[in-house]
């Protein structure tokens, strides 16, 4: 438990995908392989040239069918294990 | 910021005229989606598709523009994300522009709500060493979002010129003309260029120095609808009041109202008997027949492609077009995404499978926005098997919808649960990668009429020049093989398979061989033996399963042939056919072993 705990509080951020709707936060990592299923490295890059870079400020908006967030002012959709491949710190008290 | 102006206007008159061997080549560059063409358009006066649909540029155009005194040419390319790393077949053509003598300057245009974006660009941009230009398109959009960008801060930050436009009212275009003499290298910080996260680091950084973003917005109902389109609750409401408009302007107005003017009227009255009575001057019966016989070249081949799949096409092309300029299309690829993963695509896959319920050949050939040569393969194999073209599905509702729901129930269930089951062995079979779904989802906008239209004439164009001669080839064919017996022979040797494995008339024989060549107009001849009475409920739904399922039609043959070469497009018939009529026969045994009616 604790170690989720710590998880949450730490800087090293937490997967996009475990966000919940309406979380804010900003983006830390993003980074090519997490969990069970690796994410390809045109993936990253795609992510990568579409704005989602640490600094980017993000809103997660919907979580099914599919993971939709907001990047700044990107709108985009994305499957559930390229979200897990984003890390963002979230925002303490989201206004 | 008028005296900035008029500093601008002065530096341009001042400029002596360059004697050149050559126009001067100006390259529009910029992320997918941001007004490339449309500024293209408005340089050149020239019109290139324009659609609320990342990835609508898929080749160079090229175009002559009148700057001050001089001549340019000027080059559309295709949107790109990146310009290094592994970049797709759009950024190559792209970044090849860049790296030789085809650009002599860069445009880039940028769309002004996505700043940090659009310098990740500009950062990639200055490794190419060309004049550059940034041009902030679509500034009125970022203003009703709260967003303003100090322009001349950033002109004061990259060293080059930088112009706020809003390209579609063409707005900003003179002042982009006059930015023109100015242009020069974008100025990184050495450390900008060490690698792409320390140019993400510049952006992200410099888009906050000149960026003031305020919460007010003045898009709330853009963004309700947005919102609305992409929620499962009210998505899929909206979705089915989407299809059913598409069904009463698509398959009433275009494939009823309309095909019966110009068929009955226009053709039936006018053309064909003019042209069969032009063509009883000419002696040779051989000749006769190759223009207006049964399957006449003007008779057939003219008649069907114009006044039966046009005013279809037209419609459907023209609804699409809305639905794309909207930004409602990529939307749906959320609800898509979970479904077509299990057939080896991902939700990007939308855009093909909605474009071939227009025309099958139209959209294999849009199936190029794919990531991966696996995904396109399978892409146009289910096209091909399942999904059926307006006339098709015209056809379809005309014969089955006078029957009963269930038989159409039946028939949709059986085709879907076919294109899942081959694509899920497809998508396991098949060498090659498939790509993850991450899709940018453009904002909710009310089409321009304008565009709309230009678009609509361009594809109905692109319909008449690429798709009637694929029609007329068709014909020719099938009138060759009429005049060696080869039509007659098929149909007998067809005809156990047709009376015995699906149980149906013999007269259907001939039809589903018509409809080897051209499945839609097979399915025209089964509409005429409905009406007479000689088809049962599951005589219909077993025949018209069977047709849906069946090889495309010729033109689509032939772009697939193009698309992925000869070998290819015989393997995806070799491979259907046989699903075609084994599913048939089980629907047939199954439906009779049932009893069932409808």
């Amino acid at each position: 438990m604790s170690s989720v705990h710590l998880a949450f509080s730490s800087s090293a951020g937490v997967a996009l995908s475990s966000l919940a709707e309406g979380a804010q936060g900003v983006i830390v990592e993003v980074r090519q392989v997490r969990g069970a299923h690796p994410v390809s490295e045109a993936s990253v890059e795609r992510l990568l040239s579409l704005g989602v870079t640490p600094g980017a400020s993000v809103t997660l908006l919907q979580r099914f069918p599919g993971i939709v967030f907001l990047c700044d002012q990107t709108e985009l959709a994305v499957e559930r294990g390229v979200a897990d491949a984003v890390l963002v710190r979230l925002r303490e008290n989201p206004s | 910021m008028s005296c900035h102006i008029a500093h601008e206007h002065a530096a341009a008159a001042s400029r002596p005229l360059t004697l050149r061997s050559r126009p001067m080549r100006i390259a529009l560059v910029g992320q997918p989606n941001v007004g490339k063409s449309v500024v293209f358009g408005r340089l050149t006066g020239r019109y290139v598709t324009v659609s609320n649909y990342p990835g609508t540029t898929v080749a160079i155009t090229q175009g002559r523009a009148l700057v001050g005194a001089e001549v340019c040419d000027v080059i559309d390319t295709p949107g790109v994300n990146a310009l290094e790393g592994t970049v797709s077949e759009d950024e190559r053509i792209t970044r090849d522009v860049l790296e030789t003598d085809r650009a002599d300057l860069v445009v880039q245009i940028a769309d002004a709500r996505n700043l940090r974006r659009a310098l990740m660009l500009t950062g990639q941009i200055a490794t190419f060493r060309k004049p550059t230009i940034l041009a902030l398109n679509m500034v009125d959009e970022a203003f009703a979002r709260g967003i303003v960008v100090d322009a001349r801060a950033l002109e004061a930050e990259l060293g080059i010129p930088v112009v706020e436009m809003v390209a579609v009212e063409g707005r900003g275009l003179a002042e982009l003309r006059d930015a023109l003499v100015r242009a020069a290298v974008p100025q990184l910080p050495p450390a900008a260029h060490a690698s792409a996260a320390a140019r993400a680091e510049w952006a992200h950084a410099l888009t906050t120095r000149v960026r003031h973003v305020s919460t007010l917005s003045l898009a709330r109902v853009q963004e309700a609808l947005a919102w609305a389109t992409r929620r499962p609750l009210t998505g899929l409401p909206i979705l089915a009041v989407v299809l059913y408009a598409l069904y009463l302007f698509v398959g009433v107005f275009g494939a009823q109202t309309l095909v019966k003017l110009l068929e009955d009227g226009v053709f039936g009255r006018g053309v064909n008997p003019a042209s069969t009575w032009l063509f009883s001057f000419v002696p040779f019966p051989l000749v006769r027949d190759f223009f207006v016989g049964e399957y006449g070249l003007i008779t057939m081949g003219v008649t069907y492609s114009i006044a039966i799949v046009l005013p279809v096409v037209a419609t459907f092309f023209l609804m699409f077009g809305f639905l794309e300029d909207s930004g409602y299309i990529p939307r749906l690829a959320i609800f898509c995404d979970r479904i077509f993963r299990t057939m080896g695509l991902n939700g990007k896959a939308v855009l093909p499978m909605v474009l071939g319920l227009g025309c099958d050949t139209m959209a294999t050939m849009t199936t190029r926005i794919l990531g991966t040569p696996k995904e396109r393969l399978i892409a146009i194999l289910l096209l091909a098997l399942g999904i059926p073209c307006s006339a098709q599905l015209a056809t379809i509702l005309g014969i089955l919808g006078g029957i009963s729901f269930a038989a159409l129930a039946t028939l949709f269930g059986v085709v879907i649960g076919q294109m899942i089951l081959v694509g899920w062995l497809a998508a396991r079979v098949l060498k090659g990668e498939r790509s993850e779904f991450i899709l940018e989802l453009p904002p909710i906008r009310w089409p321009r009429v304008g565009n709309l239209l230009t678009k609509t004439r361009l594809r109905v164009w692109w319909y008449l020049g690429e798709a009637v001669p694929l029609f007329l080839i068709g014909t020719v064919l099938l009138f060759v093989l009429d005049r060696v017996g080869a039509l007659v022979w098929l149909s007998a040797a067809g005809r156990p398979i047709v009376t015995g494995l699906l149980g149906l008339p013999p007269a259907t024989a001939q039809i589903l061989v018509m409809g080897f060549l051209r499945r839609d107009y097979g399915a025209a001849g089964l509409f005429q033996l409905a009406h007479s009475g000689q088809l049962t409920g599951v005589q219909a739904v077993v025949a018209l399963t069977v047709m849906t399922l069946f090889v495309p039609c010729v033109a689509n043959f032939l772009m697939m042939v193009r698309e992925r070469g000869l070998r290819t497009g015989l393997a995806i018939i070799g491979v259907i056919t046989p699903i075609a009529i084994f599913t048939g026969a089980g629907l047939n045994y199954v439906l009779r072993a049932l009893g069932v009616q409808f």
